[in-house]
């Protein structure tokens, strides 16, 4: 144990322990803004710093170990005054000025420069923004760069090489031109991107967000002449509340129905319900594929960044992946088909909306194997905001109902939301397509948790135990595929490509008051919570998927749900 | 009456087949213990800039567990007004190759590079030639003359970058990276090239303990004063007669008579406005603060550094601001980019100046320069950064008359 002394206060760390971790030990808070808990030591804000037995040269507490006999202020006179200068230097590089406004900022809300703003306590700012004009990148379909908001912490670069395993991130030029960017500059939409938006939750300044469909949406609720509907994703309902003041996994399945038919949508529809679908016809083609033998094992499809990241980097596997389409893209196909029927309303004038906790489903639904099924994507922050600028405030609203043509949802569509949700809920009905029997044991727990890879094996009769595997975040589904490359048996995999499965997704609300680990696993208590009170939690026990097999898609693996709710994928390679 | 001293300069040395390596041939004799006591009993400090004890990092070295460690010689000559490593790498390149072996065989490397500044054409050329002989003639390889030591060399050309001659920055750039500095500990002698152990030292600080191990170090601790021993290469330049490479003795004489006597006096002007004692990031002296001696101790004592040994005179007639201007031009430019205090300080200060063509600085103006040298010396993440404002703080600290708008009568009656 190394014994030191903080503010006057006697701390005893095990060693390795950084001062900053030390301080926080006993509740001193020291400013941070390059730092993240999860990623490398990058060293280069120097907001940190503190003065370490009286030396001339201040120290950066997140990179320097904690030592016997350490004399440490982490809030002198001269740290404050140091402190201050280096705040307003960061200020000046973030290009405030009228253009980049706080006020339209993504991150109006969540700024985390405000909040070390106020930590530092700041009384002045007496330096000019040198504008760099750099140029924005448009190139993608899910995420916008605006480099001059940049202010070149590196956290992207680190959370995409080092979480995600991808690294589109470089700093390029040197000196005060230094800047990040994507290979050669090509902009994120030509590059390794899937889209997945995990750098822009690691922004501390709004220089990455999501591209923005809520203008387009405005535009549709307000002409007459469209009927919008809207669906929203399991992990959306435990996220929603957030920008309202709401704790994380705080769940308003209801309250979110209410405020979207405030805001104008005709329908308003649950993805859990073509969640469900998904189930159905994937489970059905795992049983088909397990028994045949025939490209196993069989990979999970309904993570479209996960989908771009294996179309990139093991195009040799895409014959292992679902041909099902994801349940944004179910719920698109049957709403411009089955719901227009049902409505009686022409498939052209139907809008079809999405609220996702996820920035790639955007790209999913530029996709042109999708046939522009969904017209807009709104991540769950955007809902947030439109909410709010309609004058409402979720957490205040009564709890209606979905509607109910595709509404009732069993509890194996809200897991989806988490790692392992597939996956479970697949077993569930798995077990029944195969053995005409209910699984008793019904929480399968080995699946679940936010361990990065997790394996099990589930009896289903004596001639056959399924081996199942689960990934998320995509350097754990890099290495389950290496697994996969080797050898190692599988029957199907699940992957998510974001950590935590869509609840930790790249369009969730960011929070500047915890890490994301802790927002993580309050969401993904919401999440169970929420299954668990569910009396109906098989997906083939929901009587409206009955009926729409019944009534529109004959059964499960049928020549008309082929057509319209499974896909093909593009071998795209490294560009 | 300062007159050289030569104890590293001497007769071009370039030739492998006339030179028989005396000091590795007695450095190979005594053992790496020894090799180690008599360069810690030298006192040699380090010649880069920063002036650690030589024999000191050696040992640390050599203390470090591992099998593969790497000898690295910094001769990214880069600090303006610097160009004495320039000199040896010409004039004497046996001298350093023969400290760089006997510091890697000291050390235990088996493995070595010598990262040469990009622009350094000849010595590049010199160094590529003295390799290839060194190989043929079995003087890089196994068992060098007949010992147990096994060594060989790389030599890479730096691109240019500045901050690479911070040997964390040069070692990423060895390895391929952005020339960048490294979070320091680990040190490079702990985590180094490859995440092995490695030494970096400069070249003179390597032709120094050659000539050390060669005449042994009673010759070059009985030179200079108590805390400078032995010789230093000066570059002196500027606003004076004869600049050039001078090799002088540690306290024989003061700033002015080296100026003076070797240096031929000042050529812009009659006497100096200021004169910068170690290199661009080092505080300026005035005239009348030039009579101290030089040695790393007097020079200190004046308020600024020995730094690398560079002497830039700087003539009365010139211009503050457009010298301010250079110098912060100087490092907005060569800033890595990495550390925000480093990198938006020294941008900020260049916008400021620019600002300030034909007028005064107003006392805020100059307040908020002083917090960002304050700022920037006390939390950049390295050596450039630190020390990057010191010539511009002690600018504006020893001219004010000429750069700073007079006080206000309001203000003189408050501060009374």
């Amino acid at each position: 144990m190394k014994r030191l002394e903080i503010d006057n206060i006697e701390v005893e760390v095990e060693p390795g322990t950084t001062l900053l971790e030390a301080a926080r030990k006993i509740n001193v808070n020291i400013p941070t803004l390059c730092y993240e808990e999860e990623l490398s030591i990058f060293g280069g804000c120097r907001l940190c710093v503190v003065e370490v037995n009286g030396g001339e040269l201040l120290k950066p507490a997140c990179a320097t170990e904690a030592d016997d006999g350490m004399i440490v202020k982490t809030h002198s006179p001269r740290v404050r005054e140091v402190r201050q200068t280096l705040f307003e230097l960061i200020i000046a590089s973030h290009d405030i000025s009228c253009e980049l406004n706080c006020l339209t900022c993504t991150r109006q809300s969540s700024c985390e420069l405000r909040v070390v703003a106020e930590d530092i306590g700041i009384s002045r700012m007496r330096l000019n923004p040198i504008y760099r004009g750099l140029e924005k990148d448009f190139s993608s379909h899910s995420i916008v760069r605006e480099p001059n908001k940049c202010i070149t912490c590196d956290r992207c670069i680190r959370k995409c090489e080092e979480i995600q395993g991808i690294g589109i991130f470089a700093n390029s030029a040197r000196g005060p031109e230094t800047e990040v960017t994507t290979f050669q500059d090509k902009g994120m939409g030509n590059v390794e991107c899937t889209n997945c938006g995990q750098c822009i939750i690691s922004c501390p300044t709004g220089a990455l967000h999501e591209v923005y469909h809520s203008e387009g949406v405005w535009d549709a609720l307000y002409d007459e002449n469209k009927h919008v509907v809207v669906q929203t994703a399991p992990a959306v309902r435990v996220a929603i509340a957030e920008p309202f003041g709401a704790e994380p996994g705080t769940v308003a399945t209801g309250q979110l129905v209410s405020a979207l038919k405030r805001l104008g949508f005709d329908g308003v529809f649950d993805t859990n319900f073509t969640a469900y679908l998904t189930i159905m016809e994937e489970g059905t083609e795992v049983v088909k594929r397990v028994t045949e033998n025939d490209n196993l094992p069989v990979l999970t499809s309904c993570s479209p960044g996960w989908i771009k990241f294996i179309e990139h980097f093991y195009p040799d596997y895409l014959k292992n992946l679902s041909t099902a389409k994801s349940p944004q893209q179910m719920f698109g196909a049957l709403a411009k088909t089955y719901y227009a029927e049902q409505a009686g309303v022409d498939p052209e004038d139907i809008v079809v909306v999405s609220i996702m906790p996820c920035t790639a489903k955007k790209f999913e639904s530029r996709r042109p194997e999708m046939n522009g099924d969904v017209d807009f994507v709104l991540t769950t922050r955007e809902a947030g905001m439109m909410i709010k600028s309609a004058g409402i405030n979720i957490c205040d609203l009564p709890e209606e109902n979905y509607d109910n043509l595709m509404g009732v949802s069993s509890g194996a569509g809200d897991i989806f939301a988490a790692s392992g949700g597939v996956m479970e809920a697949a077993l569930r009905s798995a077990y029944y397509l195969i053995t005409g029997e209910e699984l008793e044991d019904i929480d399968i727990k080995p699946v679940r948790g936010l361990t990065g890879l997790k394996k099990a094996e589930v009896p289903i009769n004596e001639d056959l135990t399924l081996k199942v595997g689960v990934a998320h975040g995509l350097s754990n589904a890099r290495k389950m595929m290496e697994l996969i490359k080797e050898g190692e048996e599988f029957h199907f995999v699940e992957f998510m490509a974001c950590p935590g499965g869509c609840i930790g997704g790249g369009g969730q609300p960011i929070r500047a008051d915890m890490t994301s680990e802790e927002a993580l696993q309050k969401r993904l208590e919401g999440v169970y919570s929420i299954d668990s009170s569910k009396k109906m939690r098989r997906s083939h026990e929901n009587p409206m998927i009955q009926k729409l097999y019944d009534e529109f898609l004959g059964k499960p693996g049928s020549h008309k749900a082929h057509k319209l709710l499974h896909t093909e994928y593009t071998a795209r390679g490294l560009n | 009456m300062v007159i050289e001293k030569k104890f590293l300069k001497g007769n071009p040395l370039k030739d492998i087949s006339e030179y028989d390596f005396p000091g590795l041939r007695r450095a190979l004799s005594l053992g790496q213990e020894n090799v180690i006591q008599e360069i810690s009993d030298s006192m040699l400090l380090g010649r880069g800039g920063a002036g650690f004890p030589t024999g000191t990092k050696w040992s640390l070295a050599l203390e470090q567990a591992g099998d593969k460690k790497y000898f690295i010689c910094n001769a990214d000559e880069g600090e303006p007004g610097t160009f004495k490593d320039r000199f040896l790498l010409e004039e004497r390149p046996l001298k350093v190759l023969e400290g760089l072996m006997i510091g890697a065989y000291a050390v235990g490397a088996d493995e070595g590079f010598i990262y040469i500044r990009g622009e350094y054409d000849l010595p590049i050329k010199i160094f590529r030639e003295i390799l290839e002989d060194a190989r043929d003639e079995g003087i890089l390889g196994k068992n060098i003359f007949g010992s147990d030591f096994d060594f060989d060399l790389t030599l890479v050309r730096g691109a240019g970058a500045y901050v690479c001659g911070d040997e964390t920055s040069l070692i990423n750039s060895i390895e391929g990276k952005r020339g960048i500095s490294r979070i320091k500990p680990p040190y490079p002698i702990q985590e180094g090239l490859f995440g092995n152990p490695t030494v970096v030292n400069n070249v003179e600080s390597l032709a120094c303990a050659a000539e050390i191990i060669n005449k042994g170090a009673g010759e070059f601790v009985a030179l200079g004063t108590d805390n400078s021993r032995g010789t230093k290469l000066v570059s002196l330049s500027g606003d004076i007669n004869l600049p050039g490479v001078y090799e002088i003795e540690f306290g024989c004489g003061t700033l002015e008579e080296i100026i003076n006597d070797l240096g031929g006096g000042v050529s812009y002007g009659n006497k100096p406005k200021f004169v910068i004692p170690g290199g661009l990031s080092t505080a300026a002296l005035l005239p009348e603060e030039l009579n101290c001696g030089y040695s790393y101790e007097d020079i200190e004592e004046a308020g600024s550094s020995l730094g690398s040994g560079a002497i830039i005179v700087v003539g009365e007639s010139r211009d503050l601001v457009e010298i301010l201007l250079k110098v912060s031009r100087f490092y907005m430019d060569e800033t890595c980019g990495t550390c925000f205090p480093c990198r938006e300080g020294n941008k900020q200060i260049n916008f400021m100046l620019n600002q300030h063509k034909n007028k005064k600085f107003t006392r805020q103006e100059v307040e908020i320069i002083k917090d960002i040298g304050d700022a920037i010396a006390a939390a950049a993440r390295c050596g450039l950064g630190q020390t990057s404002l010191s010539l511009i703080e002690s600018i504006f600290d020893k001219f004010p008359e000429e750069l700073i708008e007079e006080v206000r009568h309001s203000e003189k009656v408050r501060n009374r």
